[in-house]
C-alpha cells in the first residue's frame, strides 16, 4: 500500500503542476488486449489499467513528452495437466502480468481541424513486465525490463476550457529479453488532457 | 471547482483500479497439486504385482529419528492412512494390478508416506522403511528423470514412491524409484474434506499416468 500513496499524490497534483501554457498532462483509463506471447499466457482482456502522459509542445502541432501507466492482466486457468518430459502436474493456475511502460514520446497533431484534433504518435523506452503464476501453494515469478516501441493513433476533443477529452489506441511492442519473451499488448484509452 | 472535480475523478479512477486488483484462490482445494513422474525405460506393461504396507509412514525429517529405539517410524492415524491406502489400492486394481504380500515376489513396492513440512524430502532416510522391507542404502531415480523439488509454504503432502522390486532387494544398494506421486496442498479442512481431496488427487495421479494401466 505504501507504493500507492505517492501514486495518488502524483495523480492529484499533476494536473496543476503541468497544465501550464505549452504543456499538457493526460490521464486515461485503459482497456488492454494481450498479444503475442502475453496472449499465450493470459488470453483475457484487461480492464484494469491507466496511463499518464506529459507533453511539451515545441510547435503547436508537435509535442514531446513522457508516458507511464499500469496494466494488469489476469486469468484463472481451470484445473489442467501440464506435462514436461516424464513429469506431469495438475492444478489450478492463477496468472498475473503487470505491465508498466516508461516511454519518451512524440506526437504529431493535426491542428486547426475543429474541436476534434487527430494525432499520431510514437513512444520509445522500456516496458517493465512482472509475471507471476500461482500454482498450488507455489508462485513462479519472473520480471524483465523490455525495450519497447509504441505507435499510437488518437484524437483530442477540445472543449476550450483548458481541458480536453483524449481517446487513443496504442500498440506496445516489446522485445525479447533473456528470461522472458516480448509481452506486447494493444490498449484503448479514454480520459482527459489538461492544458489544451 | 471544475479542476477539483477532475482531481476527484483521477483519484477515483486510481483507487478503483487498485481495488479491482485480481484475487487468487478462495477454496482450499484450488491450491491442491497432483504431481507424477516416471522412469520412461521401465517396463510398466510387464509388471503386474505390487506390494504395499498397511500403514502410511509419517516423514518427520530427512533423517530417521527413532527415539524409542523400536526401529519403527511414526505412522499416520489409521483413520486417515486407510483413506489414502484404499484410494491407491482401488486405483491400482482398476488399472489391472494385483496386490500381493511383500514376500510373494512383487514386481513393485508402493511406499506411501505423508509429511507436513516446508520441504519435500525426496532423499529422506531409507530407514523409514526398514521395519517393512529391510531397507536399502538410499534412493535413486533412473536416467533423465528427477523428482520435483519444492520448498516454501508449510503444506501437507502425500507421497508415493513405486520401487522396482525386481532389482531392489533388501539390503541392496539403492532403491530404484520408477514412479512417484505427490499430492500437495494446504493441510487444512475437516476429515471429510481431506478424504475427498485425497481420493480425487489419487484418481488424478493415475489418470495422468496412463502407462500404469494394463
Amino acid at each position: 500500500m505504501k507504493k500507492i500513496f505517492p501514486l495518488l499524490l502524483f495523480i492529484f497534483c499533476a494536473p496543476q503542476l503541468f497544465a501550464q501554457h505549452g504543456s499538457s498532462f493526460g490521464l486515461t483509463y485503459s482497456i488492454s488486449f494481450p498479444m503475442g506471447d502475453l496472449h499465450d499466457y493470459t488470453t483475457k482482456t484487461s480492464f484494469r489499467g491507466f496511463e499518464m502522459e506529459y507533453n511539451y509542445h515545441i510547435q503547436p502541432h508537435i509535442s514531446l513528452g513522457v508516458e507511464t501507466g499500469w496494466n494488469t492482466f489476469y486469468e484463472r486457468v481451470e484445473k489442467k495437466t501440464y506435462t514436461d518430459g516424464t513429469a506431469s502436474i495438475t492444478g489450478v493456475q492463477y496468472r498475473y502480468t503487470n505491465a508498466v511502460p516508461i516511454l519518451a514520446t512524440g506526437r504529431y497533431i493535426k491542428t486547426g481541424s475543429g474541436k476534434a484534433e487527430p494525432f499520431v504518435g510514437l513512444g520509445i523506452g522500456t516496458l517493465y513486465v512482472d509475471r507471476a503464476t500461482d500454482f498450488g501453494l507455489y508462485r513462479i515469478s519472473s520480471d524483465a525490463w523490455q525495450f519497447c516501441v509504441r505507435p499510437e493513433l488518437g484524437v483530442i476533443l477540445k472543449s476550450g476550457r483548458g481541458v480536453a477529452g483524449l481517446i487513443s489506441a496504442k500498440y506496445y511492442y516489446a522485445f525479447d529479453t533473456d528470461n522472458l519473451s516480448g509481452q506486447p499488448y494493444l490498449s484503448l484509452n479514454i480520459g482527459l488532457l489538461w492544458g489544451e | 471547482m471544475v479542476k477539483k472535480l477532475y482531481q476527484w475523478v483521477a483519484i477515483l479512477m486510481a483507487s478503483g483500479i487498485i481495488s479491482c486488483y485480481p484475487k487468487g484462490a478462495d477454496l482450499v482445494e484450488e491450491l491442491d497439486l497432483v504431481y507424477t513422474n516416471h522412469d520412461a525405460n521401465f517396463n510398466f506393461a510387464g509388471a503386474h504385482k505390487y506390494a504395499i504396507p498397511d500403514s502410511v509412514v509419517e516423514i518427520t525429517g530427512d533423517v530417521f529419528n527413532d527415539p524409542d529405539g523400536n526401529h519403527r517410524p511414526q505412522f499416520m492415524p489409521a483413520a486417515t492412512g486407510d483413506i489414502i491406502l484404499k484410494a491407491i489400492n482401488d486405483n491400482m486394481t482398476a488399472s489391472g494390478w494385483t496386490r500381493v504380500g511383500v514376500n510373494s515376489s512383487p514386481d513393485v513396492l508402493m511406499l506411501v508416506s505423508s509429511m507436513t513440512t516446508t520441504n519435500l524430502y525426496w532423499y529422506y532416510d531409507w530407514y523409514y522403511w526398514y521395519w517393512w522391507y529391510g531397507g536399502w542404502y538410499g534412493w535413486y531415480y533412473p536416467c533423465c528423470y528427477y523428482p520435483m523439488y519444492v520448498t516454501g509454504y508449510r503444506s501437507g503432502s502425500v507421497m508415493t514412491q513405486m520401487v522396482d522390486a525386481t532389482t531392489t532387494q533388501p539390503g541392496s544398494e539403492n532403491a530404484k524409484v520408477v514412479w512417484n506421486m505427490v499430492l500437495n496442498g494446504l493441510a487444512e479442512g475437516g476429515t471429510t474434506n481431506i478424504a475427498t481431496r485425497v481420493q480425487s488427487g489419487v484418481a488424478q495421479a493415475f489418470a495422468q499416468s496412463p502407462y500404469l494401466k494394463h
